[in-house]
């Protein structure tokens, strides 16, 4: 799973400090979901596409499992 | 009380702690002495880190935990726990076989802060590492 955390972060003009106060995370929770070393819960993610007005699908990217 | 203030406390207790046994200790000090101060040592440092990791967490009006933080210290649980299995088992192996003589108390001492240890090396390994829950 990926996600465009950073691309819509950049796009909205808010810094990692400034979305972590409004999902209520650390700074580095954010850090880590943009380096793709962590997977939120189902609420953040809900929150974050909340912030971002969209949906989770569009701001997380589920692959496909290749079998 | 703010919790970092917490870790700071506990980390100059250990301190204290350990300068009261060193200071008052009636033998001499053993090499097994100097390894459970060194481990010590690492630990004060690991509770150092962890003091200012959250202190720097209120100040900027953040969460101190939050849904990560939790996550990662109840994987570091249960890694630490898992590994701590196993070194008991190697210090119940190891206990007559090797030339330095400690006491039932030391051995239990020295599991203990090997435990200790095992937490603090197994959290710094999550921390950087990352944790993915599709992993």
């Amino acid at each position: 799973m990926t996600n465009r955390i950073k691309e819509f972060r950049a796009r909205f003009n808010i810094t990692q400090e400034e979305l972590a106060q409004k999902v209520n995370v650390r700074r580095e929770t954010i850090v880590f979901l943009e380096k793709n070393k962590y997977n939120p819960s189902l609420k953040l993610a809900h929150d974050l596409a909340v912030v971002f007005k969209i949906t989770i699908e569009e701001l997380f990217l589920f692959e496909e499992d290749s079998q | 009380m703010k919790k970092s203030l917490l870790v700071f406390i506990v980390a100059g207790l250990l301190i204290i702690g350990v300068v009261i046994w060193i200071t008052t200790s009636s033998t001499i000090l053993k090499e097994i002495d100097f390894l459970h101060a060194g481990i010590i040592t690492t630990l004060v440092a690991f509770a150092i880190f962890f003091g200012i990791k959250r202190f720097k967490s209120e100040k900027r009006k953040e969460p101190v935990e939050d849904e990560m933080s939790k996550k990662i210290i109840q994987k570091t649980a249960a890694f630490s726990y898992y590994f701590s299995l196993y070194m008991w088992v190697f210090i119940i192996f190891i206990k007559d076989r090797i030339a330095i003589k400690m006491d039932t108390e030391e051995w239990i001492g020295t599991g203990v802060l090997g435990m200790a240890l095992f937490f603090a090396i197994t959290w710094v390994i999550f921390y950087f590492k990352g944790i993915k829950n599709d992993e």
